[in-house]
């Protein structure tokens, strides 16, 4: 549904009103039938050179809320792969309201359109359609058929065409309004706004432009900006700021001999990490030759790995092993441990079995909970699954994961063909286990497809497992979907058959994840493919972030060269690709911790690695923001100083310039070098630096302090600040 | 005079058509051949040695039929899409050692019409022996392209 709210819908009724072309006998009109079954019943335009389109006129105007199309009942080259739908009340003024793509398959689909601008409805007289790929490159674009849905009734749509008209009118004196008073037509802009009462923008930034650009006082511009940054005005424009990667390698303290130190070589591993300790545990793992049985804590402030148990069999805990997974529950400070890999040699019935474990992290206490989980209606032995802990309720869920069995025993399907695990949960107080979704191939919308290699995280506001990725048999999976654990409901996010290259992280990698719910978002790393041949065009790293309120997927780093030479470094400046490796993220600081892996050297397969990073993902910081806000005024004012006092300005630039600027900011600093020698140009020189040119007889600060003000203004909400696009840039030749 | 390729003598005979497509009526080829499937008599189609490359374009993955072990790919029309016949990318061995015409490219004849071709003095019908090689075919309706994508 395109809202929350319950709406009345129906299919309305359109006519083709104009199209780009069509080829042979597949005219626009035939898009008005749905006849899956005739291949002729579609239009097709004559190339497939853009723009190419088609323009519906619907009969009156409607609130649209979505379009349907319809398909050949079988696969065909001329799908639209990728369109991009329009809407608006006359055909030469629309707003994009889609973007998507069809499926190459005989299923009808439909999309919701946007029908909201600024929280309100609005009407459409007209719809657009505009193909931009089809599923074959070289072939001309069909669409077989087009149901639009939504509500026209009068009471509805004419109250949304008042506002929709009354709120251009307003936007449009609003631009009038930023033009005057941009341009110092006072008394055009004071009777406009008398007029009409149009607020230009919110009465913080009217302050500030008369500070700034009426009055020069800097002073009170500074103190306005920072009183903003306090009351938290610029966080939007911050957390629309891209992030950027900071990797560090972490040296811990040490104090003797290094192999009682810190953790060996391993992949396959697993890392948990309470966050209110700052304290990350690590077990297990395979360093090449053998599956290790040592845990380790690290604590973060005190830099340090202590070994909590050289080997935890002989401390009534689990045996070595490796591809098992935990999870904490930070509350009560409990660990939990469930599956392994076993090598076929060593599959046996008694070897065969889920043991599951916990270790009380207070008491450095193991205890057996299972000795096999499958006789308690629980997972049977698994590795390569994943694991998730829903503290509040107490509740881990255990998701995909290959089944290990042995090849003689009959009770198996006796090919070869692999065994993937359902979705299960496990209540710790009653210690019972339940088969909320069995594997399923072929899955429905609400089964869901067992797999190994994924990522699941539990997002605990939310109440959802977000899962995507992995591997089954040799397919890569590539869909995202949610389950809701209170209500056991299935929501796909994205069933991964568009191939949207390059805009969601790429499937078959050996990616890790981690989830942090007050920033709604999710973290993912990619690394090195386990599959050798792709490996060699993809020895890179890779960083995303997934906004889950807004859907979007960004990358947020690529290392584009395959810079084999700095990885061989001692001191890389990134951990070089891999997989078999740990993350995890403490969401209280904010920061990622990764250890080891597989390095995937053919040359040398044992090859395990030891390192030890932490990341942080960084962006702009309220005090970063401040401080470049006040760079800007004050590098401002000694240009008006300068103008008129050199002397004065120097001693400005010297003390109060120079105490603001970044030094680590090489750019900034070379700024501030230039600043210097301004004082020593003539004044044309210095009116030559302001690209603004105005016809009227001006202040000569009137166009820098606009010019100021209109940066400072970018800083804050778009809600409060006047329209960003400008008048003059509507002329048109 | 041009150099003829080898040429079987049952095909020189045979008469040189030109193929359109049956849905949207777009020129598909200028040198069809009306050919018999090898792997099954009882299938009419038409075929070709080189189509030009901007009416048809492979579309779909590689697979096998059971008539034979050829690895084949299906060809659509360029302008409506619509699958018109196949193209052969690896012939098998049974084909290959049967009495061929060397075409690798087949149009179906319920999705392509065939009408004849004739030559430069317009008064009598082209035959294949008397077809020039590609380079030198000045007859096309469009001009060919070295390579046949």
């Amino acid at each position: 549904m395109a809202t929350s709210e319950v709406v009345s819908q129906k299919k309305l009724n359109y006519a083709i009103h104009r199209w780009s072309s069509f080829s042979a006998n597949y005219v626009p009109d035939n898009i008005l039938v749905d006849k899956p079954n005739d291949q002729s019943s579609r239009w097709s335009s004559d190339s497939n050179y853009p723009p190419q389109f088609l323009t519906l006129k619907l009969e009156r105007p409607s609130i649209v809320y979505s379009i349907t199309f319809g398909k050949y009942e079988k696969t065909h080259v001329c799908n639209l792969k990728k369109f991009k739908v329009y809407g608006g009340l006359n055909d030469d003024n629309m707003i994009e309201l889609l973007q998507s793509g069809l499926k190459n398959d005989h299923n009808k689909e439909a999309f919701d359109l946007k029908s909201k601008i600024e929280g309100q409805l609005f009407p459409c007289r007209y719809i657009k359609i505009v193909p931009i790929m089809s599923w074959g490159p070289s072939f001309n674009f069909s669409v077989w058929y087009v149901e639009l849905s939504g509500d026209d009734a009068p009471e509805l749509v004419q109250p949304c065409l008042q506002w929709y008209n009354s709120y251009r009118e307003q936007q449009a004196i609003r631009l009038c309004l930023k033009h005057f008073r941009q341009h110092n037509y006072d008394e055009a802009f004071e009777s406009l706004q008398k007029k009409t009462k149009v607020a230009l923008e919110h009465p913080i930034l009217t302050e500030l432009h008369n500070h700034l650009v009426v009055q020069g006082d800097f002073d009170a511009c500074e103190a306005l900006v920072e009183r903003a940054v306090h009351d938290g005005l610029f966080n939007e424009y911050i957390s629309q700021q891209e992030y950027r990667p900071k990797w560090m390698l972490i040296e811990p303290v040490c104090n003797g001999t290094s192999e009682e130190d810190r953790p060996g070589m391993r992949g396959g591993h697993q890392m948990v990490i309470d966050a209110n300790t700052e304290t990350i545990y690590l077990f297990g793992g395979w360093d090449g030759s053998q599956d290790l049985s040592n845990l380790w804590e690290y604590n973060v402030p005190a830099s340090r790995w202590t070994c909590l148990s050289k080997d935890t069999e002989k401390d009534d805990g689990p045996s070595a092993r490796s591809c098992h997974k935990m999870c904490i529950d930070s509350e009560r400070r409990q660990i939990y441990l469930l599956g392994r890999y076993l090598d076929s040699s060593l599959r046996t019935s008694e070897t065969l079995k889920s043991d599951f474990y916990v270790y009380d992290i207070d008491n450095n206490k193991w205890t057996l909970i299972s000795q096999n989980t499958a006789e308690e209606g629980g997972p049977k032995l698994i590795f390569d699954h994943q694991m998730c802990m829903d503290v509040e309720k107490q509740t881990i869920y255990v998701f995909g994961g290959r089944v290990l069995t042995s090849g003689s025993s009959g009770e198996e399907r006796s090919s070869n063909e692999p065994l993937f695990s359902g979705l299960y949960s496990y209540h710790c107080p009653t210690n019972t286990w339940k088969l909320l979704r069995e594997d399923s191939g072929n899955a429905g919308p609400q089964d869901i497809r067992s797999r190994i290699g994924h990522s699941m995280l539990f997002h605990t506001q939310r109440r959802q497992l977000y899962i995507f990725a992995g591997q089954r048999s040799k397919e890569y999976l590539n869909d995202f979907f949610t389950y809701n654990v209170d209500t056991d409901e299935v929501e796909f996010i994205s069933d991964g058959t568009k191939k949207e290259e390059g805009q969601v992280p790429a499937a078959g990698f050996t990616q890790r994840a981690t989830i942090d719910p007050e920033l709604d978002e999710i973290h993912v790393l990619s690394g090195l493919s386990k599959d050798k041949e792709k490996r060699e065009e993809n020895v890179r790293n890779s960083f995303w972030v997934y906004d889950i309120k807004q859907k979007k997927w960004s990358c947020i780093y690529k290392n584009e060269h395959l810079n084999k030479e700095q990885w061989g470094k001692s001191h890389p400046a990134e951990p070089c690709p891999r997989f078999a490796h740990q993350l995890v993220y403490d969401h209280i600081h904010q920061v990622h911790y990764l250890f080891g892996g597989n390095p995937g050297k053919s040359n040398s397969p044992k090859m395990r690695l030891d390192d030890f990073w932490s990341l942080k993902l960084c962006r702009a910081s309220k005090e970063q923001l401040l401080r470049r806000c006040r760079y800007l005024i004050r590098r401002h004012k000694f240009q008006e100083i300068a103008a008129a006092d050199p002397l004065a300005a120097l001693q400005f630039l010297q003390c109060d310039l120079a105490s603001i600027v970044d030094h680590e900011d090489d750019e900034e600093t070379r700024e501030f070098q230039q600043l210097a020698s301004t004082l020593f140009k003539s004044k044309e020189e210095i009116a030559d630096g302001y690209n603004m040119h105005f016809l009227t007889d001006v202040d000569d600060h009137f166009p820098g302090r606009t010019q100021l003000f209109d940066t400072l203004v970018a800083f804050f909400p778009e809600h409060m600040a006047q329209p960003k696009g400008n008048l003059v840039d509507l002329i048109t030749f | 005079m041009p150099q003829k390729r080898d040429l079987h003598p049952t095909f020189a005979k045979k008469r040189v058509l030109e193929l359109e497509c049956r849905y949207c009526l777009s020129f598909l080829c200028g040198r069809g051949m009306r050919a018999i499937l090898l792997a099954d008599t009882n299938i009419e189609l038409y075929s070709t040695d080189l189509p030009p490359g901007d009416t048809i374009e492979l579309v779909g993955s590689t697979y096998t039929t059971e008539n034979c072990d050829c690895k084949i790919k299906d060809i659509a029309c360029i302008t409506c899409g619509n699958t018109v016949g196949y193209h052969v990318i690896l012939p098998c061995r049974s084909c290959l050692q049967s009495c061929n015409n060397g075409h690798f490219w087949m149009f179906h004849s319920s999705s392509s019409a065939a009408t004849e071709r004739v030559d430069g003095t317009g008064a009598q019908v082209l035959t294949w022996g008397d077809l020039c090689d590609t380079e030198d075919d000045v007859g096309m309706q469009f001009p060919f392209e070295e390579c046949d994508r």
